[in-house]
């Protein structure tokens, strides 16, 4: 007989997709061919972790039709079983699947739709570290502010795209226009993803925006920030920026940076 | 407010439903009169703005965790990472129950998203303590071991599901939730006798039951039954809860309803069907034990 822990590999190999091997002599027909005993836990895993993947990753599967994503999630999880009990945090290398997945080559911009609708999914899950407010600075003298480096919510994610992946996923979300023409040729976008509350909000950047506020979430200080900002446009506002950041509830903490 | 309770003023255990995420809002809105809400320990491991609902319902009603994540039966150590959360998770409730599954779902790195059936041998039974004490220390209270639906069984197998499951309760103090519907689907599928079955479980080790819906499937051109949750408990399985009750007493019983999932009222009217059950069965055990 083999040990538990080689009946489990076994198991486990078939669930993977893997050859059933010597496994059928292991389990009892009762009435049934074993193999087709084991077949069920196989579709059990590729049906459930399907659903899973669907979940997370609507907008996708609305792109490309239920039956297109249920072939690409089978394909996808041939290498890619979940590592954890917690389905939350699966899936995220289906963005660079995709990329590289054949059948999609003409959707080119399929993996950046994906990636978008993974920082979602990030932003729901994460922390809920209540925002600071305005006057929580009050202790700030205007000399130390330029050391001031800012916490950004963990929900928040920035994400660049040389497609208007944005307009696509409004189009594609229930109360959107999925018929809506949409120029793919429209421009790079920058976009903010931040939860509030339990919905996420989507917010396009421009390009001094972007500068200053991944500059903050990379931990540099406000002044170094903001020369980055000032370096991409020389209209940057930093008072607006900041303060519409601050309102957004994007910052949950500070500290001063020691010379 | 006075906080809902598994058990009733009369001292009967009250049915529960599963808290899902579509009937959160209306939960909170119009507060029912069920005896507990039951949640997947796993969908709440983040610190996400889930966990606040919960933690707010948890002042008004009685709360099961139930796990599916911790696999039990995996030959190999215990996945500290996830305990660790269920712990956690645990401290931060304070639940009334605490269940998980005789079954393995994972390997090292690997997790299969199921609750596979183990072969009911020696070996297993050693396994399985092991994690479940390991589990209890961790937790600090006592888990409740849920015999899971299985659509095969190993030819190795020397002992039965049902006494595997009450040498558990022996070796490590656990206790047993003993899911109904589970038991009339592997019944059925492999032809046992689900009141022998009962028989073999010790009723006092018993502290929960699951009801739950199953749909028929024809596979390798066979009809089976396969546990889905994701319909209306079936007259068989009413019968065989009916059956459960007269052997354990009344027990804390969770609809399970977890796939096409229904509105909340249908859910709330399987959970007083099963109330009256169990009213039932109490008027009947008293008028037999006057008898």
């Amino acid at each position: 007989m083999p040990s538990l822990e080689e009946l489990q590999r076994d198991i486990c190999d078939v669930i993977c997709g893997g050859d059933e091997a010597h496994l059928p002599d292991l389990v009892s027909g009762d009435g049934m061919d074993p193999r087709a005993r084991l077949r069920i836990y196989r579709n059990h895993a590729i049906i459930t972790l399907t659903d899973a993947l669907k979940a997370t990753y609507p907008v996708i599967c609305r792109l490309v039709s239920d039956s297109f994503f249920a072939y690409a999630a089978h394909e996808f999880l041939r290498g890619h079983m979940p590592a954890r009990p917690n389905l939350t945090d699966y899936g995220g290398e289906f963005p660079d699947f995709l990329a590289e997945f054949p059948p999609c080559r003409d959707l080119s911009y399929l993996a950046d739709v994906a990636r978008l609708e993974w920082s979602i999914n990030e932003a729901l899950h994460a922390a809920g570290i209540p925002a600071i407010a305005r006057t929580e600075f009050s202790g700030i003298s205007a000399a130390d502010a330029p050391r001031l480096v800012l916490a950004l919510h963990p929900s928040v994610r920035f994400l660049k795209s040389r497609w208007p992946i944005e307009r696509i996923w409004r189009a594609n979300q229930a109360d959107g226009d999925p018929d809506l023409a949409i120029d793919l040729d429209s421009g790079e976008v920058r976009l903010q993803i931040h939860r509030r509350g339990d919905k996420v909000a989507l917010k396009s950047l421009t390009d001094c925006e972007w500068a200053f506020l991944r500059a903050l979430a990379r931990g540099e200080t406000l002044a170094d920030a903001a020369d980055v900002a000032l370096r991409t446009d020389l209209l940057f506002d930093l008072t607006v920026t900041l303060g519409t950041l601050l309102e957004e509830g994007g910052v949950v903490g500070f500290r001063l940076k020691e010379d | 407010m006075v906080r809902h309770k598994i058990t009733t003023r009369d001292g009967l255990a009250a049915a529960g439903i599963g808290l899902r995420s579509a009937h959160v809002a209306e939960i909170m809105e119009t507060r029912p009169a069920i005896g507990f809400l039951e949640v997947h320990a796993e969908n709440y491991m983040t610190d996400s703005p889930a966990i606040g609902g919960l933690e707010k319902l948890r002042r008004d009603y009685a709360i099961s965790i139930h796990g599916v994540g911790l696999s039990l039966g995996t030959a190999g150590a215990l996945d500290r990472q996830h305990l660790s959360c269920l712990s956690t998770l645990v401290d931060r409730v304070d639940p009334d129950l605490v269940s998980e599954h005789l079954s393995w779902s994972a390997l090292p790195g690997i997790y299969l998203n199921d609750l596979l059936p183990l072969p009911y041998t020696e070996e297993s039974l050693e396994i399985v303590s092991a994690h479940i004490d390991e589990a209890q220390a961790a937790l600090g209270r006592r888990l409740l071991i849920e015999n899971p639906s299985a659509y095969l069984r190993f030819r190795h197998s020397t002992i039965a599901e049902g006494e595997f499951l009450a040498e558990l309760v022996r070796r490590t103090g656990c206790g047993i939730l003993c899911d109904v519907n589970n038991l009339y689907v592997n019944a059925d599928n492999f032809g046992f006798d689900p009141w022998a079955y009962l028989a073999a479980l010790p009723a006092r080790a018993v502290g929960e039951i699951h009801l739950a819906g199953h749909h028929r499937a024809d596979v390798d051109g066979r009809t089976i039954l396969i546990d889905d949750h994701g319909s209306a408990v079936s007259k068989p399985v009413w019968d065989l809860y009916a059956h459960a009750l007269h052997r354990f007493g009344p027990k804390p019983t969770l609809i399970e309803w977890d796939s096409r999932l229904p509105a909340l009222g249908v859910l709330l009217g399987e959970a007083r069907y099963a109330d009256r059950i169990s009213a039932m069965t109490v008027a009947e055990r008293r008028a037999r034990a006057f008898a």
